[in-house]
């Protein structure tokens, strides 16, 4: 178990905080009363949107280890150790993730404010539940207000969304299973060659 | 004058640290209640105690005659564990009516009893399923029931240092359980009135009966009269309309910015009767 800590803050009322956000460990200097999204958009993550600042919209949805949190409900310094994911931790503009391109396909992005969250409750859910109904859609994007559109495209997007992943597992575990044949053909050629020389 | 934020591994940690820490100090679980008020413009405190990564708060278990429900169980995790849909159903009917699905990863029921505000749904189910909430300080520990915690709108008996620990809730045989809120929006608002029921069944017999509604009084109210009433009486559409009635009468809702009073007092018949309803073979 690691052991208990004390952040203090320094002379200017700053906090000095470690995390690790899309796969990048950093330290960030966070003050007492900001919180996680700012923090993030301070340091260049600006993929996450501040809305209503009341956890009302969910459009400041980032992943903490995993898990669909509200941006604008966590103190910064709450995160402290913790894994983050933005939108930016999926996938890029010249290489999206499928869920992303889900989204495009449905044409479920109108101005696109709300997207960064619904995508990443989106995959939230698809991590825990590959195959959902419509009414586990809608609920898993219940904390994701959109005002453009009336969610039916959405909901589409996810449904796409699922079967992407799907046969992107598929694929990823097929690419997975011919290495390790590989592998294998490579490793039994190798005992077939030694015994061939032990036997001259 | 520096702030520090401190983060205990466990509760023996964090009581042996204690003496060192300054004397404005306050502890913060999920931080939703906090953030909001410090946006606010609310003095803050000199220590916060982040207690989110305390293993023992973190624990649900079943015990002989009790369930357990830690003070810092994320209120999504409560939907993993068969027991408690069988002994607690309406707070698991309460958890879906609960803020947003992010929120629920965030938010715990200690801070919900802790805030305690009139409108909080969990605290409100638990009233209605006779929870008893348990405080720590140090290794003294007292127990009371859940709907004499509160002692006006964000005002409990909690001392000075003292923790809320968790809840025990008493089991209970053929346990039905009715979560009804009415809010701005149908899903992921703060309620206007909410209604929980819980109560057993024997045919169209109720065997036991307890209510509490939320948002109608200066805290989760339980509707102790409404309860007695229902206990023992046979579910027809006349008792139905009489212990909504009872209902009625038991709240005192004030008019503010989310509803007006006349509203919710009707309302916290209307959602009682539905309630009952649902129950009817």
């Amino acid at each position: 178990m690691k052991n208990e800590e004390i952040i203090h803050a320094d002379e200017d009322g700053f906090f000095t905080i470690a995390l690790n956000v899309n796969g990048e460990l950093g330290h960030m200097i966070v003050s007492r009363n900001e919180t996680l999204v700012e923090a993030l958009r301070h340091y260049g993550w600006k993929g996450t949107k501040k809305g209503c600042d009341t956890g009302d919209c969910g459009s400041c949805t980032v992943l903490f280890n995993n898990k669909p949190v509200l941006g604008c409900m966590m103190p910064a310094v709450a995160a402290h150790g913790g894994n983050i994911t933005t939108i930016e931790g999926l996938g890029t503009v010249r290489n999206p993730h499928p869920i992303q391109q889900a989204f495009v396909e449905a044409g479920a992005v109108q101005c696109g404010f709300c997207i960064p969250g619904m995508i990443l409750s989106t995959k939230a859910l698809l991590d825990k539940n590959p195959e959902p109904s419509e009414a586990d859609i809608r609920k898993a994007l219940d904390g994701n207000l959109c005002r453009c559109t009336g969610y039916v495209t959405q909901v589409q997007a996810v449904r796409i969304a699922a079967k992407k992943v799907k046969a992107m597992k598929k694929q990823q575990e097929k690419l997975a299973a011919k290495e390790l044949a590989a592998e294998k053909r490579k490793a039994a050629r190798k005992t077939a060659k030694k015994a061939a020389k032990k036997n001259k | 004058m520096s702030e520090i934020i401190f983060k205990p591994c466990s509760l023996k940690e964090m009581w042996e640290e204690m003496p060192n820490l300054p004397e404005s100090r306050k502890y913060m679980a999920g931080g939703t209640d906090i953030v909001t008020v410090e946006n606010a413009g609310f003095p803050s405190s000199e220590c916060w105690i982040d207690i989110s990564d305390i293993p023992e708060l973190a624990t649900v278990k079943e015990e002989k005659d009790h369930v357990f429900i830690g003070a810092g169980v994320k209120l999504n995790d409560l939907e993993t564990y068969p027991f408690i849909k069988k002994y607690c159903p309406a707070l698991l009917a309460a958890v879906h009516d609960f803020a947003s699905p992010s929120l629920r990863n965030m938010a715990t029921l200690g801070g919900n009893a802790g805030n305690a505000s009139p409108c909080a749904d969990g605290v409100c189910a638990l009233v209605s399923l006779e929870a008893a909430i348990v405080l720590r300080k140090g290794n003294a520990e007292r127990k009371m029931p859940l709907r004499d915690f509160f002692t006006g709108p964000k005002r409990t008996k909690l001392e000075k240092d003292e923790l809320i620990y968790g809840f025990e809730i008493p089991k209970k045989e053929n346990l039905l359980g009715q979560y009804f809120k009415l809010g701005p929006r149908a899903f992921f608002g703060i309620s206007k009135v909410a209604v929980a029921l819980s109560a057993a069944m024997e045919g169209n017999k109720v065997k036991y009966a307890s209510v509490a509604i939320a948002s109608v009084a200066p805290v989760p109210l339980y509707a102790a009269k409404t309860s007695e009433y229902l206990t023992g009486k046979e579910l027809t559409e006349d008792t139905i309309l009489k212990a909504a009635d009872i209902a009625r009468g038991e709240v005192s809702p004030i008019t503010d910015a989310r509803s007006e009073a006349d509203y919710r007092r009707d309302m916290s018949g209307i959602l009682l009767e539905r309630a009952l309803r649902s129950f009817l073979n």
